[in-house]
């Protein structure tokens, strides 16, 4: 490290040697020391032990530094402060009491920095996240970049752990104790302004004078013989819910019923981060910090953290798809179809700077779809997390053809979200082609029923068509189907996957083979739904199993939500290329015969609103025929719904469908909403045992529906993996 | 100096939006708003690069505060590079006329071979201001230096201060003559011995083609369905101005607007206050054969003139024998014919006034009269009195219209022209390519 008496220019101070994760510093003729958290060639900056114990060095030393009398603390580079733990070591640690060690280990540093007699400033640009930030509050003062790359957030509850090296304790002391909780328990990542607003930060600066303001603010507490900066006092209600007993009992027992809802109720890190925000007010530093670290050290270690952890990765890897040098940017694209996915798509599009032109036949749908997107942009422009002057830009993105599809010259994307005929794709692909579509441009299509190849046939260049499968809606959905065809080309995938990227989903390719991979592992796991409602078993009682396994929805409300006249078409799809095991049973054509489709209709299984009885029930007494009852154990509910899916999941991967377990596991988590806290199908599976899910389907087989019986490709997984 | 050949102007798209009563489906949409949609279309039909265009020429009549030069909002907003400059252009009711004749004229002084150009007005959107007392109370209320003052000035509030300036009145009156639009056209009508009846009936002609022109689907190929913002919550396709079941008799029974006592002028022989925009791509021909997009017609002439302000209903009378002149053409040769509707006695004089012998030697300055025009090759879809006119997007919306006109009756030439607002008249001549 530099000579300290060097006087220098702190921006400019070069980092002369350069260690593994090291943390460098200078000090000037002022007696300021400019620490760096890492060297400028170091492209992300996480918190190892490694970068640690270089910062716990650091500060011995700036402690027994004479002539020191200021500290700032900035990271890296430009638009790198420090991202975090180090994820890696995190999914390492097995025992929670090296988990506890660990946390307490970086907070005692923390602790260290922010007690040296003097004040010590951050200065941040780029990624302030999780460890990254804790040390941050460490300091005295945080000044923020203004810079669009920069984020502060605590996001730990996403890996199923909790802040370990003080955030729950800091965090709820300086900006109280709802607004702490509040950041923590959603996990959520603030831009500068926001967290300026939020008080977690206490000084905006230009990104292009972060260290002079930095240095200046230093400065100005240097004259004011003050370590921290005055701060505006917290408002009497912030006051109220953090300072008296009654005032937390309030903010815990709303917190907690936010996490009882829905799937949230089987993580159980926010709860304890709750918790231990709570602690930090009603305890001293020393208990607080000692909760703190322990319940780190359990999470850590905790099945649950682990699975999480494992999906972090495997998602991280989809993401990186997009960034390869073969894919496409896309400027400009034509939506063919202004129904509830075409709408929804054009939407998204829009919202990710993509111009679009929506075209339909109907004026209707056409407004509907500007409307639909309007709504979203108002919401957000009134909770001030967009810009109006944003939201118009987006809205502008947007033009509308009634009939009138303009000329595709320009166009870098056709993708048609029309009706699922053959005939109908190949007519508007030769359209998009004659109105000038040109070559570089991908083609996609939305199907989620017909086969890429036997679209691709008549298309001019079939290499560039590509199946993008989207979720309704697209707007929420978080994946999508980059499906590839016999013909299609590394550039259209690649293209496709950049184009998911771009607009915020993860993309899982997969082989064009019915029902991809998504609705394919989905179908059986409805049918056997529909079985059970047959059986005598209740919606209500079949979908409450599945809450309980940790499915955002049931089985039956999904059906509602996807419609009977669609999950019929799905499966018929199916029934025709793999058998029996995915034809829907007498249910779904009855339901469709007497209009009750679901939500879109008058409601289906359950009423329009989704809470009571629906249409559909008229229809299930009518064919389960009176006074049959039945009696199944949740076990067996759970074990006939789940294992015929983990059953098809197993079968994709034998047949390439996907080419691993942790995108198939990416794909069944963001597509259906499989509980990745169980480690996705594949983690459950294992956890499950194959062999004990296999012999079980075989006896369903022989006591329920021949078409359960395992298949060959989850019998080898279950030989390979005993 | 010689005379130089001028360069080819060739209109090679054009679009426009449903023209909509003032208060009804476009009213909470912007000029930037209504112009952004329709240049966007244009960009998108055409898939011209925009980057190629050189210029965006906006005529609006009256840009809202936030949006002053909206011809730099509505071009960034339609997705034109920010490279592309934008100006706007204010020339009353020829605004958008205006920004043609702009496009023309930096083609021929070599600025430019590729204009976006329009013209677009919000009317319903024309704001109600605050009164000078009003003005003056906010002034010294921001003057006062303690409470006591403040107190005082307060104190001065009276209910007459809340009493607002109508923008869109006080823009439709001739502050040098003083004159009401309506009172002018009360005036020329007068002048050239047109009464009400033939008023009226004129007004309900151009219900009865306009209506026949929407049947026909004349208009479809002009408008750009547009979702009107804030909530987008329909598709507008149409006009929404035209009475179908319209009647003389209907008519005559409205009374007099401006003149209440001895005129003519009804809402019902008036044009109508309404929301619209209208634009077209131009280029130079060279530039046209380059990017292979094909002229629908040439910008053969322009003309513009000055009048009475208290007469400026006969602007067309003047301006379009400038037009002829510089397209090299007598008016006989003209086929079909847009006079702007912004009254039907004011349509009706100049129709007299252009066969009017003294009155094109006194007043025009020509040696005789300029000579008859065959009412029926006048505003043969209608005009402004069923569409409405949107101030500045009607001199582009009848260019646009006799564009199609031309080309749907396979004849060659025809002429646009209108009155402006303070004593002006403008005129363009188009050839169908």
């Amino acid at each position: 490290m530099k000579n300290t008496a060097t006087p220098t220019s702190p921006v400019a101070a070069p980092a002369t040697e350069v260690t593994r994760d090291a943390v460098l510093y200078d000090i000037d003729s002022d007696g300021i020391a400019v620490v760096r958290l890492g060297s400028a060639h170091e492209d992300i900056v996480t918190l190892t032990e490694a970068r640690i114990a270089s910062l716990e060095a650091t500060i011995a030393r700036l402690q027994s530094q004479p002539g020191l009398r200021g500290v700032i603390v900035t990271g890296a580079r430009p638009g790198m402060f420090a991202a975090g733990a180090d994820i890696g070591a995190i999914r390492d640690i097995v025992d929670p009491a090296v988990g506890e060690a660990a946390a307490v280990r970086g907070r005692s540093a923390f602790d260290r920095l922010g007690g040296l007699p003097l004040p010590v400033v951050a200065a941040i640009e780029g990624p302030c996240l999780g460890g990254g930030l804790e040390l941050a509050l460490a300091c005295d003062m945080r000044v923020v970049s203004d810079h669009p790359s920069t984020r502060l957030g605590l996001p730990e509850v996403k890996l199923g752990i909790v802040p370990g090296f003080g955030g729950t304790q800091r965090l709820p002391r300086l900006i109280g104790l709802p607004k702490a909780v509040e950041l923590i328990v959603r996990g959520k990542l603030m831009s500068a302004e926001e967290a300026v607003r939020a008080g977690v930060a206490d000084w905006l600066a230009p990104s292009q004078r972060l260290m002079q303001v930095a240095r200046r603010e230093l400065v100005a507490l240097l004259a004011a013989a003050r370590k921290e900066p005055r701060r505006k006092a917290w408002s009497a209600m912030t006051r109220f819910l953090s300072r008296t007993p009654p005032g937390r009992a309030l903010v815990r027992r709303k917190a907690e019923r936010s996490l009882e809802d829905g799937t949230a109720r089987f993580y159980p890190a926010p709860k304890r981060a709750v918790q231990l925000c709570l602690d930090a007010l009603a305890l001293d530093a020393a208990a607080g910090n000692a909760l703190e670290a322990r319940a780190l050290g359990e999470l850590i270690a905790s099945p649950i953290s682990k699975a999480l952890v494992r999906m972090f990765f495997a998602s991280e890897a989809q993401k990186r798809l997009g960034k390869g040098d073969d894919g496409r940017d896309v400027h400009q694209a034509l939506v063919l179809g202004a129904g509830v996915m075409g709408a929804g798509i054009a939407g998204v599009l829009a919202q990710s700077g993509v111009r679009v032109r929506l075209c339909d036949v109907s004026a209707d749908a056409l407004a509907a779809a500007k409307a639909r997107l309007q709504k979203d942009l108002s919401r957000r422009v009134q909770r001030r997390s967009l810009p109006a002057h944003e939201a118009q830009a987006t809205q502008d993105r947007v033009a509308l053809g009634l009939r009138e599809w303009g000329r595709l010259d320009r166009c870098d994307l056709f993708l048609e979200a029309v009706v699922e005929d053959l005939g109908v794709k190949h007519k508007v692909f030769a359209e998009a082609i004659s109105r000038g579509l040109p070559e570089h441009a991908i083609v996609a299509s939305n199907t989620s029923s017909l086969s890429i190849d036997a679209m691709a046939e008549l298309l001019p260049h079939p290499q560039r068509l590509v199946g993008i499968h989207f979720f309704n809606p697209p707007e929420k959905m978080p994946l999508v189907e980059v499906v590839r065809g016999r013909q299609t080309s590394a550039v259209a995938i690649a293209t496709a996957c950049r184009l998911a990227t771009k607009l915020g989903k993860y993309p899982v390719v997969v082989k064009d083979s019915p029902g991809f991979l998504v609705n394919r592992c989905l179908t059986p796991y409805l049918n056997q739904a529909g079985r059970l409602l047959l059986e005598g078993l209740s919606p209500e009682a079949i979908d409450r199993v599945m809450l309980d396994f940790g499915m955002p929805m049931g089985p039956c409300r999904l059906l509602d939500e996807i419609g009977f006249d669609v999950a019929g078409k799905v499966s018929e799809t199916l029934g025709a290329a793999f058998g029996d095991r995915m034809r829907a049973g007498t249910l779904v054509p009855a339901m469709v015969e007497a209009k009750a489709l679901g939500q879109k209709t008058g409601g289906g299984l359950y009423d329009r609103g989704g809470d009571g009885p629906g249409p559909g029930r008229a229809v299930l007494d009518r064919l389960r025929g009176r006074g049959q009852v039945v009696s199944i154990s949740d076990a067996e509910i759970r074990a006939r719904l789940v294992y015929p899916m983990v059953d098809e999941a197993f079968r994709c991967l034998a047949e390439q469908v996907v080419a691993s377990a942790d995108e198939l596991d990416l794909g069944l988590a963001f597509g259906i909403g499989f509980p990745p806290f169980l480690g996705g199908i594949t983690g459950f599976a294992a956890s499950e045992g194959l062999s004990h899910i296999a012999s079980t389907l075989d006896a369903l087989a022989r006591r329920v529906d021949a078409g359960m019986a395992a298949s060959d490709a989850l019998r080898q997984h279950a030989t390979r993996s005993r | 100096m010689p005379r130089t050949e001028p360069k080819q102007l060739a209109i090679v798209a054009g679009l426009r939006t449903p023209f909509c009563k003032a208060g009804t489906d476009l009213r909470q949409a912007a000029a930037a708003d209504l112009a952004s949609h329709v240049f966007r279309e244009i960009l998108d039909r055409t898939a011209l690069d925009p980057a190629h265009i050189d210029e965006v020429i906006l005529g609006c009549g009256g840009p809202d505060a936030r949006e002053a030069n909206v011809a730099r909002v509505a071009a960034l907003r339609a997705g034109v590079p920010q490279a592309v400059p934008a100006f706007t252009v204010q020339r009353n009711c020829a605004s958008g006329m205006e920004a043609i004749h702009q496009a023309w004229l930096r083609l021929q002084a070599g600025q430019g071979e590729v204009f976006l150009v329009g013209g677009a007005e919000s009317m319903s959107r024309y704001p109600l201001l605050m009164n000078d007392r009003m003005q003056g109370f906010f002034e010294k209320l921001a003057r006062a230096k303690n409470a006591w003052q403040r107190a005082r000035v307060t104190a001065g509030f009276r209910l007459g201060h809340l009493q607002p300036r109508v923008a869109l009145q006080e823009g439709l009156t001739d502050p040098v003559s003083g004159l009401m639009m309506g009172l002018t056209a009360e005036r020329v009508a007068r002048r050239f011995g047109v009464g009400r009846q033939a008023q009226d009936e004129f007004a309900l002609r151009s219900h009865q083609r306009a209506a026949a022109a929407a049947m026909a689907g004349r208009f479809a190929a002009e408008i750009a369905p547009m979702a009107a913002p804030p909530r987008f919550t329909g598709l507008v396709a149409e006009d929404n101005g035209i009475r179908k079941g319209q009647s003389v008799a209907a008519l005559a029974k409205l009374r007099p607007v401006f003149d209440k006592r001895e005129g003519d002028v009804t809402v019902g022989n008036a044009c109508q206050i309404t929301d619209g925009a209208a634009a077209l791509l131009l280029m130079s021909t060279t530039r046209a054969e380059q990017l292979n997009l094909a002229p629908l017609a040439i910008v053969r002439g322009l003309g513009h003139a000055g009048l009475a302000p208290s007469e400026m209903g006969l602007g067309p009378v003047h301006a379009t024998p400038r037009a002829l002149e510089s397209a090299g053409v007598a008016l006989d040769a003209i086929d079909l014919w847009e006079i702007n509707e912004a009254f039907a006695g004011q349509v009706l004089a100049c129709l007299r006034a252009f066969a009017d012998r003294d009155y094109c030697r006194n007043e025009v300055g020509l040696q005789d009269a300029m000579g008859e025009i065959d009412a029926d090759t006048v505003n043969v879809n209608g005009g402004a009195i069923a569409l409405g006119h949107p101030i500045a997007a009607s001199g582009v919306r009848i260019v646009l219209t006799l564009m199609h006109e031309l080309r749907r009756q396979q004849a060659r030439l025809g002429l646009a022209t209108m009155c402006i607002g303070g004593g002006q008249g403008q005129a363009v001549v188009l050839e169908a390519a």
